[in-house]
């Protein structure tokens, strides 16, 4: 089968860039939401994505509107009945997203594919409330996604050949790479990236180095484009706890038992870059505050 | 015989329908938005009026299609039967190193052009889909690529070749092109025309002034030099694009805007020339019309863009020892006298001088060289969709033959 008209269900952070990216490949898009007001959040949400972008030279006016244009944001659930994928973004808990995806099953067309963009939860747990096991697959996409360019195609134990080949070039029409994996929590990715982001706040904890010299050893050292520290702090401190418990609890390693400083600094409400402060200190526009203002903030935090 | 010109883009196909006993045009038109559901087709059949159809059109087959029934509409259509159409001509971004010439399209041919889909990632792919969707639509019609490379394959190697480590030649291919080579074609041959004179000994300097602009430097009737690369990037600064600049500045605005490749890549192909020096478009109308009430921008960007011209011609005059003629075409080239008139005049050294009166026209094909002048300065507007079919003709009619 091939896919033309995509659902996005969730218009979180996660939910509209997917959205974004996808419009911009040339796809007919629906953004849904619960509400109106979230809905039209999400729109401001992604206008000031493209602007961003358009500011970078990344795309040009026409670009941007021809996008805005593909994008449908709708709080009515109804409309992803035409689709040929929907793919749910909504809250990483598995009772939401069983709902969800439940839902999603009674009033999509029988052919249409159910995505989950889940990092940590079992594509098979989450297909089995449907009636289509068949035709549920994990998608998921990193964040951001206009610049990452891999996406991992999470196989259920059920889902079939057909799913997995139709999504797989739906994922090479992105322009990005799919990487083919078996339901197993965290995936590959988050898998392999929460130990590195433990052990850094660990370091931090126990005084090793400052978390600016912890990054930066990282950053350069191993030519990744940001340090540990401050990818958690994109990522969302409390999702990061999230998916870290997640992968305690499911796979029993201890590299996944979440660092103390973490949960102290989520219940103090500093879930990094959404909320101004993390490890690090951010401007309004996501930016890294200037070395001086962060070593004030780390100072003070101590 | 009818010949059938078509030029795909990735989600567009333009198509012209040539009647090549007369070389007149029967129809043409466009087919928009291929892929989604709201696709439009407008066609337009010469000396009626045009029709316009609003449908689900999801790939290129369908397209090619839809517009194949378009020409034997009842009302809409210029042909009787579809198999009056003897032959298709397409359209073909880059041909690399392979492609001297026009060719009749065979499977090897196709994975030539599948080959080049590293020079050419926006465009040929979508020129392939065409050759396959005219293929499916009208099996066993033979089909001719004409490739915007080809004409410049008979660059000496000193021009062609980049002051850069050998091996990137070998293995990667890395080279000038050139591209616009339909059009530089053309306009080489039509100028002999027009003067009356051999190609052989004729030194043309040919200007191709569009949204891409390109220079190309022919002798003989052979191109000598261009001014577009590897990629339509290089060369004359454009409506948005940058043309020559710095290699340098690409690793220091990268370094200091914290870039990434494709936002450079945009950044240089869709936010500068014109555009990004002016701010205000990328179309010189606009431009011209700023310059007029005083815009400051507006008149910088223009004078860059005049400038470049003139550095350009001044090189290839030297580069043909000499230069006969110079040619205006395209866009701008056809319709803006007061670009030609700021770059003629200040080619004085030439020899050049154009007549005012003359000079005042748009889209015309004028003789506007003014008296005294050493060096002949013609308009000729570029028919790229007529060489297409005349090659088309011309290997189809030899293939028959030869069996």
């Amino acid at each position: 089968m091939r896919i033309r008209k995509v659902a996005i269900v969730g218009a979180g952070t996660m939910g509209c860039s997917i959205a974004e990216n996808i419009g911009e490949k040339g796809f007919a898009v629906f953004l849904v939401d619960r509400t109106d007001e979230l809905v039209e959040d999400a729109k401001s949400r992604v206008e000031l994505s493209l602007n961003k972008r358009l500011e970078k030279w990344g795309i040009t006016e026409a670009e941007k509107r021809v996008t805005l244009s593909r994008i449908r944001f709708t709080s009515k659930l109804d409309d992803v009945a035409t689709c040929d994928l929907v793919i749910e973004a909504v809250q990483e808990d598995p009772n939401v997203k069983k709902k969800v995806l439940s839902d999603l099953d009674k009033l999509c067309h029988p052919k249409a594919i159910l995505a989950s963009n889940t990092s940590t939860l079992s594509i098979t747990e989450l297909a089995a409330v449907t009636q289509r096991p068949e035709r549920v697959i994990g998608l998921h996409f990193l964040s951001p996604v206009v610049r990452v360019e891999v996406v991992e195609i999470v196989r259920g134990l059920k889902s079939s050949e057909e799913t997995v080949e139709a999504v797989k070039r739906f994922v090479r029409s992105l322009d990005k790479i799919g990487v083919e994996v078996h339901d197993s929590p965290g995936f590959v990715t988050t898998r392999l990236i929460t130990p590195l982001l433990n052990q850094a706040m660990n370091t931090l904890m126990e005084g090793v180095a400052s978390a600016s010299d912890i990054d930066t050893a990282i950053r350069l050292g191993f030519g990744l484009p940001r340090g540990p520290l401050e990818m958690a702090d994109r990522m969302g401190l409390d999702t990061v706890l999230t998916s870290m418990e997640g992968l305690f609890r499911d796979l029993g390693d201890f590299s996944f038992r979440p660092c103390p400083l973490l949960r102290k600094l989520v219940r103090a409400g500093h879930l990094g870059v959404k909320t101004g402060q993390g490890f690090f200190k951010y401007d309004e526009e996501g930016n890294l505050m200037k070395e001086e203002e962060n070593l004030v903030y780390q100072g003070a935090r101590r | 015989m009818k010949v059938f010109v078509l030029n795909c883009g990735s989600s567009s196909v333009k198509y012209q329908l040539f009647n090549m006993e007369d070389e007149s045009v029967m129809a043409k038109g466009l087919v928009e938005r291929i892929g989604s559901d709201d696709a439009i087709l407008t066609h337009t059949p010469t000396g009626r009026s045009s029709a316009r159809k609003v449908s689900s059109i999801l790939d290129h087959t369908t397209a090619i299609g839809q517009v194949l029934e378009m020409l034997v509409h009842p009302e809409h259509g210029v042909i009787a039967d579809i198999s009056e159409i003897r032959a298709v001509g397409h359209r073909v971004l880059h041909g690399g190193p392979t492609f001297t010439q026009s060719v009749l399209i065979n499977g090897e041919v196709k994975q030539a052009i599948r080959d080049c889909i590293p020079l050419g990632p926006l465009h040929n792919p979508a020129n392939l889909m065409g050759i396959l969707a005219a293929e499916s639509n009208i099996p066993g019609v033979p089909q001719v690529a004409v490739f915007d490379t080809a004409f410049h394959q008979t660059m000496p190697k000193h021009a062609f070749l980049y002051p850069l480590p050998y091996v990137l030649y070998e293995r990667h291919k890395v080279r000038r092109y050139g591209f616009h080579g339909t059009s530089h074609r053309y306009i080489a041959r039509r100028a002999a025309e027009v003067l009356n004179r051999p190609s052989k000994g004729l030194r043309i300097i040919s200007c191709h002034l569009g949204n891409g602009a390109s220079i190309a430097a022919v002798k003989d009737g052979k191109c000598m030099d261009t001014s577009m690369g590897l990629t339509p990037l290089e060369g004359l600064m454009m409506g948005t694009r940058s043309g020559d600049i710095d290699p340098a500045v690409v690793f220091y605005v990268m370094k200091h805007e914290n870039l990434t490749i494709g936002e450079m890549d945009s950044l240089l192909n869709k936010h500068s020339g014109l555009l990004g020096v002016s701010g205000i478009s990328g179309d010189m109308r606009e431009i011209e019309a700023a310059v007029n009430s005083g815009n400051e921008r507006a008149k910088i960007a223009f004078d860059i863009y005049e400038y470049r011209i003139r550095k350009y011609i001044g090189a290839y005059a030297v580069a043909l020892d000499g230069v006969d003629a110079i040619v205006f075409t395209a866009g701008i080239g056809e319709n803006s006298p007061f670009l030609r008139q700021r770059v003629c005049e200040g080619l004085g050294f030439l020899g050049v001088a154009i007549d005012p009166e003359k000079n005042d026209s748009k889209g015309k094909e004028v003789d506007i060289t003014g008296e005294g002048s050493k060096v002949r300065v013609l308009i000729i507007p570029t028919n790229e969709e007529l060489v297409i079919a005349r090659d088309t003709l011309e290997i189809v009619s030899a293939t028959n033959s030869a069996n």
